[in-house]
């Protein structure tokens, strides 16, 4: 039950840009590649998209886009907010509690991003306040 | 809980087999040409036996008829009835397009899991608020794709199975299906009868 990356990402023109991205202490060990992050910035561009076409597809009536999306050892839960910014955490399969750190991590982003009068809405988030509640929600963060 | 459908693409991108269950927006009818021959009868292009027929132009909508007083009156009648069936459809997507669409998203969330697991890890599957989607690929690149209930579990199993059994016996082993062609689908009614037995079995279906 590892917790492995979050991501933040809110829409700029209709296409999904990443504003906040970490990696946690799982990630290195048994989990996923370490990429660069232009690479993150691709993928959460192509996240964007397929979450857009996935509420399109659904055999029966009107549809979320998708919430979450599995591969063979991880998982990815999306939590999209009323504003349009998504939320992003990559775990393994077996957590059982993304959704809620998801929900946590739109409180601390309400209360350390979007109370800051310093933060420019659609930039990337610089903020330690933000950082730390990140940190004692999940754990330290990798370098 | 319950199984709505079922796509088969092969190694070209290609649909080459659709069916369904318990869908309520059916899509509609492809366009010309937008899909292989023998996909599936259901969203196939009308054949030109089976189109209606264009209205002529004596059951025009609008009748003028002149009066005796010189003023010419318009009369409109009753607009023509739409088939309810195509009716319903006109809000989904035709067919050729959805297929498209699946195909796309199938394709990037799988190059997706690839690049994040940096090894040859399998996309599996997604779920949204309404619907989940299975993907099954073959070593021969064939997909195979599932769209069921948010609340069922992994069904994997279940395209396994249906390649194991349906999809070798009554495609792989049937001389007169063209595999790989590019030109023609791999519909025929013992698979079709089949496939539809084995889904209908399950406990997730209803």
């Amino acid at each position: 039950m590892t917790i492995f990356s979050l991501w933040a990402h809110k829409v700029i023109n209709k296409a999904g840009g990443l504003v906040y991205q970490r990696n946690f202490a799982g990630s290195s060990s048994d989990g996923l590649a370490q990429l660069t992050s232009n690479e993150y910035l691709v993928l959460a561009g192509t996240l964007h998209g397929i979450h857009a076409i996935t509420s399109r597809l659904s055999p029966t009536g009107s549809s979320s886009g998708a919430q979450v999306i599995e591969g063979e050892t991880f998982k990815i839960t999306i939590l999209l907010t009323a504003t349009g910014t998504k939320f992003v955490l990559l775990t393994s399969l077996a957590e059982a509690t993304a959704e809620v750190v998801l929900q946590r991590v739109y409180e601390a982003y309400s209360d350390a991003v979007m109370k800051n009068p310093f933060h420019t809405p659609e930039m990337p988030i610089r903020s330690e306040g933000f950082d730390a509640r990140i940190t004692s929600l999940i754990g330290a963060g990798q370098p | 809980m319950t199984i709505y459908s079922l796509y088969i693409y092969d190694r070209h991108c290609a649909c080459v087999y659709y069916q369904d269950w318990h869908r309520t927006k059916q899509p509609k009818r492809a366009g010309e040409g937008g899909i292989l021959n023998a996909v599936s009868q259901a969203v196939s292009p009308l054949t030109p036996d089976g189109v209606a027929p264009t209205p002529s132009a004596f059951t025009s909508p609008r009748n003028t008829l002149s009066s005796t007083t010189g003023l010419v009156v318009a009369v409109g009648e009753d607009p023509p009835v739409q088939d309810p069936v195509e009716h319903a459809r006109s809000s989904t997507l035709p067919f050729d397009e959805e297929a498209k669409l699946v195909y796309g998203v199938i394709l990037s969330l799988r190059n997706m899991v690839k690049k994040l697991s940096g090894r040859d890890e399998q996309f599996t599957c997604y779920r949204t608020s309404t619907y989940r989607l299975h993907l099954y690929e073959t070593v021969s690149g064939y997909k195979f794709v599932m769209l069921s209930d948010a609340a069922t579990e992994g069904l994997r199993f279940v395209l396994r199975q249906i390649y194991n059994g349906p999809f070798l016996d009554f495609v792989v082993r049937n001389p007169l299906v063209l595999m790989d062609s590019q030109v023609q689908g791999i519909d025929n009614d013992y698979f079709r009868a089949s496939i539809d037995r084995l889904v209908r079995g399950l406990s997730v279906f209803n």
